[in-house]
């Protein structure tokens, strides 16, 4: 197919999509309407179960199996990814040379880093409780260590970023939700069941099972971004094709 | 002992927890021992889910995890939903991975050799998405299933990165099925806002009491999107052969053999328990639609199939042609038509996944699936020629194999109705059927004229593939001709013993109805209302899958000698036929032009077509 001829197809459609859609949004129920079925029931249900942030209830509590299986996408996504990015037999590595930052940087990132981490930490830790929890903490906390890579350069964020260590951290986080869930099976109730005491509402250790699967999850994201990254920065930063054999690139 | 309803969230959980020890233990363990492992993983997954089918015999298994059961008929939590059909396409998942996880015991010898855990691990996690996709009873959970399964799929195709088609066939694969995936999500979010419910069964409830309007109907198409294209169907199908032909071989048989069916599923299940209520989608309407999207499904895909000589981009067309028919026949929105596709697809998925097997043997050996590169080298291997013989015969239904009982019952099923129908099943089995005879005879025989090499006009043909094992010298390992072998049986058995057509049966019935399946997940039990369909072999049936049979060892016998054929019958008949290829043929080969921006507008233009069908 021709580019124009392709680009007036994919128009026409999108055309008779956006018609079609809006005419079915004009079915949906209004803005600003005082009960919403879920809603009224979850918002219960996180009350009755003494976790403060509804969305950590409903993400850890009410709907873990979702969870499960979306830490699961990240698992695999990340596994995936180093199998893809993997060095080929044709690909030739070299090392890259240490670049030169400016000291102000380097000071800015020294204070800044151990900083971001114990945010992240902090976010993961007040799941229950504030907005946040281990998806977000553990972002966090992989941004932070990459602070390293701007403040200093390539090698050193390669010294302090133990990639074995991180991704057998990341298959045990995964495997901790899945052990997590069988807490339940072992007390006699269901799979994913909150079976632990749920303590006092709006404690840190409220929740039960929730700051639990907080920190698992917490500890996955965090390793997995932090291996996935490394496969593409090994990629960017170290491997280059046979042609352009000059040697590392400024990092 | 394990409680029944504690087997639907373990046949999950066991998966992903397999994963998780492959990953952790991949690094110290040789190679052997991963294998071991892998295959007892597999194997309790197996023992798991014949379990849960045994159990839960012709009701239903409900579990609610966290143990959110509902209260005055609400609940927060999610539930899980076993019954025949769903825990039954689960069990021939589990199965198919234990055949994939023995055929690459010696597969895969060199990569990555730090993370050998890596490709059964992500088989694993492959596994848990589908079983967790044919067992959850929650629409956005689904969803979630869905997306685990496309991201592993994404991988496990693209696994060869060495070469560069993979990482082109893998990237399109996984472009073009988010954009489907965004498609449900926004379905999902149209039904969520209107009933404030993600079960299946309580949106159900709660769609009773709307009017049928737009939303309703646009609703259900968005939400079908993701699953038509997971399941191929025409216009949204140009992912497959090109994520098809290049995948890994044993990564292959899982994608044709189950992957592509549980998008078939996904509609199915959705449109009886979601949409079939009072107020729900018109059934003429929808019957129209969807036979029409499969027969013209089909008929692509088989005709794609014979001009093929690429070997698993043939394999790949002629998947897409039988999971037309299983769309066709699922919309005959009957319980026999439902049958005899359950039928079909379990026969279906042990003969595709022999056949592909059994080209990976060849892609071992010789380096290459070209049919034409490949003629008469196959003679020293009669034991992989006769396997893949028997498959091709199978393939265009020849009885008693289980893919003909199935075309047969879905066959009679949709006669009434559409008198036409059986003549498109025959042709739709004899034409990819007989593609895969012609490519036998070439290959293992040595029959006919060498064909020629090179032609003028758009072409795959599937020389120069790397072999996915390093050494090609030593001997075919047993596992690699033992798979296939033990594959075709089960096959064979569908069609041959009257226990799993009549217990299919009954999964069909209990399968289209829809308050048996509400009232079950609500914690109720309701006896089922229509009668049992009829499954066996028929006269009729039994003509048929012979009549298919015949037209497909006909198609490859005139496709292979026909060149060489003195009389004066050949030439007008070979100029009639070199008219409608260059007419129909070569533009519709054009169309399946390797252009991810192609692919997109078509994408978008299927769903257009379906907005508008199912609207207006």
């Amino acid at each position: 197919m021709s580019r124009s001829a392709r680009i007036r197809l994919f128009w026409a459609a999108a055309v008779v999509f956006a018609v079609v859609y809006t005419l079915a949004c004009t079915g949906l129920p209004h803005f600003g309407t005082t009960v919403h079925p879920y809603g009224s029931r979850a918002v219960a249900a996180s009350l009755r179960q003494r976790t403060a942030n509804v969305v950590s209830s409903i993400n850890f509590d009410q709907r873990a199996l979702d969870t499960l299986g979306e830490e699961s996408i990240l698992f695999a996504s990340v596994l995936g990814t180093t199998a893809l990015l993997r060095h080929a037999r044709d690909e030739r590595v070299g090392r890259p040379r240490a670049g030169r930052v400016l000291p102000s940087t380097r000071l800015l990132g020294l204070v800044m880093v151990p900083l971001t981490l114990l945010t992240g930490v902090y976010i993961v830790a007040h799941g229950q409780l504030s907005p946040g929890g281990g998806f977000q903490g553990g972002v966090i906390l992989a941004t932070g260590l990459h602070m390293v890579y701007v403040a200093a350069d390539y090698l050193v964020l390669k010294r302090i970023r133990p990639l074995g260590v991180l991704d057998v951290a990341d298959a045990c986080g995964a495997g901790a939700f899945v052990a997590l869930g069988f807490a339940g099976l072992i007390a006699g109730a269901a799979f994913l069941q909150n079976v632990l005491p749920l303590g006092t509402f709006g404690e840190i250790s409220s929740g039960g099972l929730v700051p639990l699967l907080n920190a698992a999850v917490g500890i996955e994201v965090g390793s997995g971004i932090i291996v996935l990254l490394a496969s593409f920065l090994d990629q960017a930063v170290e491997v280059r094709s046979e042609t352009d054999s000059g040697s590392g690139e400024r990092t | 002992m394990v409680r029944t309803a504690d087997l639907l969230p373990l046949a999950v959980a066991v998966p992903l927890l397999g994963a998780v020890v492959l990953v952790i233990t991949g690094r110290r363990l040789p190679r052997p021992a991963i294998d071991a492992l892998v295959t007892v993983w597999a194997a309790l997954e197996v023992a798991g889910l014949v379990l849960l089918w045994l159990r839960t015999g012709d009701g239903h298994s409900v579990s609610w995890l966290g143990g959110w059961t509902p209260v005055h008929g609400e609940s927060v939590g999610i539930v899980l939903v076993g019954d025949r059909i769903g825990i039954g396409l689960a069990l021939l998942t589990s199965a198919l991975v234990l055949a994939v996880v023995v055929y690459s015991w010696r597969y895969f010898d060199e990569p990555p050799v730090a993370h050998a855990g890596t490709f059964p691990a992500l088989l694993l996690l492959f596994e848990a998405g589908m079983v967790g996709f044919a067992l959850t009873g929650d629409l956005f959970d689904t969803f979630v299933f869905f997306e685990l399964m496309g991201a592993v799929a994404y991988a496990l195709t693209g696994y060869r990165i060495e070469d560069p088609r993979p990482v082109q066939g893998a990237l399109v694969f996984g472009v073009v099925n988010s954009l489907g995936a965004y498609c449900s999500l926004l379905g999902i979010g149209l039904v969520y806002a209107r009933t404030g419910e993600l079960g299946f069964a309580q949106i159900g409830v709660q769609l009773t009491r709307h009017r049928p309007d737009a939303l309703l109907s646009v609703a259900f198409v968005l939400i079908v999107t993701g699953l038509l294209v997971k399941a191929a169907v025409v216009p949204l199908h140009f992912w497959l052969p090109d994520a098809h032909s290049v995948a890994p071989t044993p990564v292959c048989m899982l994608l044709s053999g189950v992957m592509v069916e549980f998008g078939v599923y996904g509609v199915a299940r959705v449109y009886w328990v979601v949409f079939s209520g009072p107020h729900g989608i018109a059934e003429p309407h929808l019957r129209a639609t969807f036979v029409t999207a499969g027969v013209l499904t089909a008929l692509v895909g088989a005709v794609m199939c014979w001009q093929q000589r690429h070997l698993k981009r043939l394999l790949a067309f002629s998947t897409i042609g039988h999971v037309g028919l299983f769309l066709a026949g699922v919309a005959l929105l009957t319980p026999a038509g439902t049958a005899g596709v359950a039928l079909y697809v379990a026969a279906h998925a042990g003969v595709k996944a022999a056949l592909f097997a059994t080209t990976g043997v060849l892609l071992d050996r010789f380096g290459s699936v070209d049919e034409h590169g490949l003629y008469r080298r196959g003679r020293e291997l009669p034991f992989v020629g006769a396997l893949f013989t028997v498959g091709g015969l199978a393939l265009a239904g020849l009885p008693p194999f289980g893919t003909g009982l199935g075309k047969a019952v879905v066959e009679h099923s949709g006669q009434e109705r559409l008198p036409w129908l059986p003549a498109v099943f025959v042709f739709v089995s004899a034409l990819t059927g007989g593609a895969v005879l012609r490519a036998g005879v070439r290959i293992f025989a040595g029959a006919g004229p060498r064909p020629r090499e090179r032609y003028a006009g758009p072409e795959t043909t599937g020389g120069g593939e790397e072999p996915e094992i390093r050494d090609p010298r030593r001997r075919i390992p047993v596992p690699m001709l033992a798979v296939p072998a033990v594959l075709l049986a089960p096959a064979l058995a569908v069609g041959l013993l009257p226990g799993p057509g009549v217990a299919l049966a009954h999964a069909a019935r209990q399968f289209t109805d829809r308050t048996a399946y509400t009232a079950a997940a609500f914690g109720h039990h309701v006896g089922p209302s229509a009668p049992v369909p009829d499954v066996g072999w028929n006269t009729e049936g039994v003509l048929l899958g012979l009549v298919s049979t015949v037209m497909a060892v006909l198609f490859a016998a005139v496709a292979v000698w026909g060149p060489v054929l003195r009389s004066p019958l050949v030439g007008p008949v070979t100029a009639v036929c070199e008219g409608v290829g260059r007419r129909v043929i070569v533009p519709l080969r054009r169309l399946h032009s390797g252009h991810l921006g192609d692919y997109v507008a078509w994408l978008a233009v299927g769903v257009a077509v379906l907005l508008v069908a199912m609207t207006v």
